[in-house]
């Protein structure tokens, strides 16, 4: 089972273009990720709680606001989910083909 | 977005087979979870059973589209609530004749409807397509870390 929250909180398009923006430059605040996103510092704000709840980002103090940076093992394993997701399609899809070609067998014999 | 996974797959034997195989609780059994209660009708709602007894995780699903022996789609929620378009991912099965078999071709895709639009980039090509190649450089360090 993949962790659906984890999913969620990296499925969004304005957190995953937060998290690249992070990751380039080495960290953030709410007030310097706004200023490169169609979306409001409280927007932003909402969007790096998300983040921080499922642990993918943390935040430490600085100043007036809190310094952001990208936890790359929790990152590194919501990607692993995501192909064990598509291995698991991948083992459902033989075992159809598998199946339906055993059923086509036996109601063919003489092929 | 754009979690989805795409396939297609080949397969040696008449639609009719194929979608049997895909529909029926006797055979989905076989290929996915461990016990399934459906009707592929459009509008039914069924369970997917993962796991034996008491550990057992139960998914839920609502067909979409049924038509024998070309398309199947459903939905699918592990939240134990009923699946909408608010909670599920969407399964696609296409079904295709091609000489004495099926070319089949799987979607799964979702979340897309579960995000708040107002709150989302109007820019669809930022998916995991883009994203993952980016992310690569730093997996990979992570995976050669001592």
């Amino acid at each position: 089972m993949i962790d659906d929250e984890l999913w969620s909180a990296i499925g969004d398009p304005t957190r995953r273009r937060m998290l690249d923006l992070l990751l380039a430059n080495g960290g953030g605040t709410a007030t310097s990720l706004s200023e490169h996103l169609p979306v409001t510092r409280q927007a932003v704000a909402k969007h790096l709680g998300v983040l921080d709840r499922v642990g993918l980002v943390h935040a430490t103090p600085a100043g007036r606001e809190r310094q952001y940076t990208v936890d790359e093992d929790q990152l590194a394993r919501a990607i692993s989910q995501l192909a064990t997701v598509t291995e698991a399609w991948d083992r459902r899809l033989r075992r159809i083909k598998r199946i339906a070609e055993t059923i086509q067998r036996d109601r063919e014999p003489n092929t | 977005m754009t979690r989805s996974i795409e396939r297609e797959i080949r397969v040696e034997a008449a639609p009719e087979v194929v979608y049997e195989v895909i529909t029926s609780p006797e055979h989905l059994r076989e290929w996915w979870p461990d016990e399934a209660d459906l009707e592929a009708e459009p509008g039914a709602t069924g369970t997917l059973t993962f796991g034996a007894e008491p550990e057992t995780k139960v998914a839920t699903l609502t067909v979409i589209e049924a038509e024998p022996p070309r398309r199947f789609a459903f939905r699918w929620a592990y939240d134990g609530d009923v699946a909408t378009v608010e909670n599920s991912l969407l399964v696609t099965f296409d079904l295709t004749p091609s000489g004495d078999g099926t070319v089949l071709r799987f979607a799964e895709t979702g979340y897309d409807e579960a995000g708040k639009p107002d709150e989302m980039f109007e820019d669809h090509s930022r998916g995991w397509a883009y994203f993952l190649p980016r992310l690569a450089p730093y997996t990979e360090r992570l995976a050669s870390r001592p």
